[in-house]
């Protein structure tokens, strides 16, 4: 039971950011797309600001290895 | 590094000026200063020369030529003895032959366009008219008239009624037959509809038909004759000629644009370079008998332009340069030259404007640390000589330098992940370990992980680190305490923070972390306020996002450890094989594009807001143009 708790509490550590990037990544893609269309040359600036929202994932999957190392 | 340069000025007497700023123009090492100067008396030179280069340019996009490749010395040399000077004689020539070439291309694609419109059509017509041929030769033959007409979809139940009731008028009781027609929808609105009808009542019919606004069909202009098969006759006969001569045409423009395209791309670039020589010498200024020019050049250049003008110019001239003047820095173009192993790299800055003169140019800092973050991410030696491989695919593509560029970067991103692929034992995953026995000489990420984790952290102290070092060297050098100040401060705070924990592990007394920490937050708080403290959080979150490092190399890790596990589910089966190799493909290509993307951000992010400005001045030499340079403009 225990196991499974840490589990379900790394799966949350993961999940839950990854639900928040991919909401503020479909945003800037949006936004980003657009901009693109109209000024082709910030191609690579949109890129850049695409991945900056994947902090949130990379820190909670951190989360989650640090869970899984200390408590499992 | 940014070229240092020098201010440059030339003193000439002016029946020279023409011929000095030739040789400027050969040399292509000035900058001159951007002036918003009169034309004056070579304005009218100048406009007619642009709206030659226009002509020009006109022409080779009629011609739709782009191998500006081709465009070899010996076609400009060819350029160039046909358009020995641009006198009133010769630039009248030019201006008479450009325009008669003009109009046989414009006449030639005119004739294209037209045919082209008109085989549009007879395809349209003669779908339509075969499709009723047979209808028309039954009908013919029982004596019947037979017409075609365009009827709207709204009114065609409403037609059909009424085209009985003519029909009953002209035909007796006992003889009364019905109706014949034939439909076909040609769109949303319309129908074409063939009615068979006596002769006697075509003309009741065509009163109808005015009267309900209905049009006739009728074949192309050109192909109308007095009979329905006669014009259906011209229009297969047309269908015949038109797609033929529209191919003589497409093959005498391509016979034009393969002889006549480089000979055009060298005509405009001869053009283009006098506009710009007659743009410099208005740009110098000119008193009396003398005149006078000024710019910027690169200072290990400037000897070398002094000793050419001074040999072909003697005493005619005059020439001094200097280092440029506190005042005028600002106004200093930025140039930059790096060792040719790291020039690639500045590719990076296109996406930034330009660093200042009295700026730092990153370059070299991105061509060590970019490679070597991207490296530790994909870390698989197996991976790198692939990345390797393309690159070397991409340094020998002769088709775009910025290619050769990429391809050299990606040698560098392959040396290093060679180099962390060994650090971890990886090849493919763990098939080094299985098939060559590769153990890691560091650790195995994909089960060690906190130290991996550790280490890119130390990475990120490390190079943000370094950015504020930067940062305070440039507050320094510009005097500007606040940014000095709060980057100091910063420093102080996290440099503070680590002997804390230091002296929490009772490494170092405790007292040593206080005492940095205190005084970064004052230095913090006198150069950027509260500003300061957020940037200070911030700059801290910037180095714990350097983990990614540790993060996207596990997983990638990961997936080719799943990759191999497939063989050993499947057996060395051709299903397995092939599930592993679709498997490591799709992680190489995570691996390389996350790990770019991610080293990428973390320069432009973490690294380069630390103490980066770019509000440079692009050094743009006054320089003949050649293919190459030709394209971007």
């Amino acid at each position: 039971m225990e196991k499974a708790l840490i589990a379900f509490a790394a799966a949350l550590a993961v999940g839950l950011p990854a639900i928040a990037t991919a909401y503020a990544q479909a945003k800037i893609g949006s936004a980003g797309a657009g901009t693109v269309a109209e000024k082709p040359e910030t191609a690579g600036t949109m890129i850049i600001l695409e991945a900056i929202p994947e902090t949130m994932v990379i820190l909670g999957f951190v989360v989650a290895i640090m869970l899984i190392l200390r408590f499992a | 590094m940014i070229q240092k340069m020098v201010r440059f000025f030339i003193w000439g007497v002016a029946s020279r000026k023409r011929a000095v700023i030739d040789l400027l123009h050969t040399m292509g090492v000035l900058h001159a200063d951007d002036e918003d100067r009169d034309y004056g008396e070579t304005l009218s030179d100048l406009k007619r020369l642009k709206f030659l280069s226009a002509t020009v340019q006109g022409m080779v996009e009629v011609l739709e030529w782009r191998s500006w490749d081709e465009v070899s010395e010996e076609r400009l040399q060819w350029a160039h003895q046909w358009i020995s000077s641009f006198d009133e004689e010769i630039l009248g020539d030019l201006e008479e032959s450009l325009e008669a070439f003009r109009e046989r291309l414009q006449g030639l694609v005119q004739e294209k366009k037209s045919l082209q419109e008109t085989l549009r059509i007879l395809r349209s017509s003669h779908r339509d008219v075969t499709h009723f041929s047979s209808f028309f030769e039954e009908e013919q033959k029982r004596g019947n008239r037979v017409s075609l007409w365009w009827v709207p979809a709204g009114i065609y139940g409403r037609i059909l009624q009424e085209v009985r009731v003519v029909l009953r008028k002209f035909t007796p009781v006992k003889e009364r037959v019905s109706l014949r027609y034939h439909s076909v929808k040609t769109g949303h609105d319309d129908l074409l509809v063939s009615f068979s009808i006596p002769p006697l009542a075509q003309n009741s019919l065509e009163k109808l038909f005015e009267e309900e606004n209905v049009v006739a069909w009728r074949p192309p202009p050109a192909f109308t004759k007095f009979t329905h098969h006669e014009s259906v006759a011209a229009i297969e006969s047309g269908l015949h000629w038109v797609p033929k001569r529209l191919q003589e045409i497409e093959e005498e423009l391509e016979r034009t644009k393969k002889n006549w395209g480089p000979k055009l791309g060298a005509v405009l670039m001869l053009i283009e370079d006098r506009v710009e020589a007659l743009q410099m010498e208005n740009r110098a200024l000119s008193q009396g008998e003398m005149f006078s020019l000024f710019g910027w050049i690169p200072q290990d250049q400037a000897k070398a332009v002094e000793d050419g003008l001074r040999e072909n110019f003697g005493s005619q001239i005059f020439v001094e340069w200097r280092k440029p003047l506190g005042g005028e820095l600002l106004q200093v173009p930025t140039s930059l030259k790096n060792p040719k192993i790291f020039d690639p790299f500045h590719l990076f800055l296109k996406l930034l404007s330009l660093p200042p003169y009295t700026g730092i140019d990153p370059t070299i800092m991105i061509g060590i640390f970019f490679p070597l973050f991207s490296g530790c991410m994909v870390g698989d030696a197996g991976y790198g000589l692939l990345i390797g491989g393309i690159g070397f695919f991409l340094y020998r593509s002769k088709k775009s330098e910025i290619l050769r560029m990429v391809g050299m970067i990606f040698f560098h991103l392959a040396f290093w992940s060679i180099l962390w692929g060994f650090a971890y034992g990886e090849f493919f995953g763990d098939v080094g370990l299985r098939l060559f026995n590769i153990h890691p000489l560091w650790l195995e990420r994909s089960h060690v992980v906190l130290p991996v984790m550790v280490f890119s952290i130390i990475l990120g102290l490390a190079h943000v680190g370094l950015g504020l070092i930067l940062g305070v060297f440039e507050g320094l050098r510009h005097k500007n305490r606040h940014l000095w100040m709060e980057r100091l401060g910063m420093l102080g705070i996290i440099i503070g923070l680590l002997l804390l924990g230091a002296g929490l592990y009772e490494i170092l007394p405790p007292h040593a972390g206080i005492a940095v920490l205190v005084s970064g937050l004052v230095c913090v708080i006198f150069g950027g306020g509260l500003g300061g403290m957020i940037e200070t959080l911030s700059a801290i979150g910037n180095i714990l996002s350097y983990v990614r490092i540790a993060a996207i190399g596990l997983s990638s890790a990961i997936l080719a450890m799943v990759a191999s596990t497939f063989v050993d589910v499947l057996g060395a089966s051709v299903f397995g094989l092939l599930l592993a190799v679709l498997l490591h493909l799709l992680n190489i290509v995570l691996a390389f594009a996350g790990s770019g993307l991610h080293a990428a951000r973390l320069h432009y992010v973490e690294f380069l807001g630390k103490f980066y400005s770019g509000q440079g001045r692009p050094y743009v030499p006054f320089a003949k143009r050649r293919s190459a340079s030709w394209k971007k403009h």
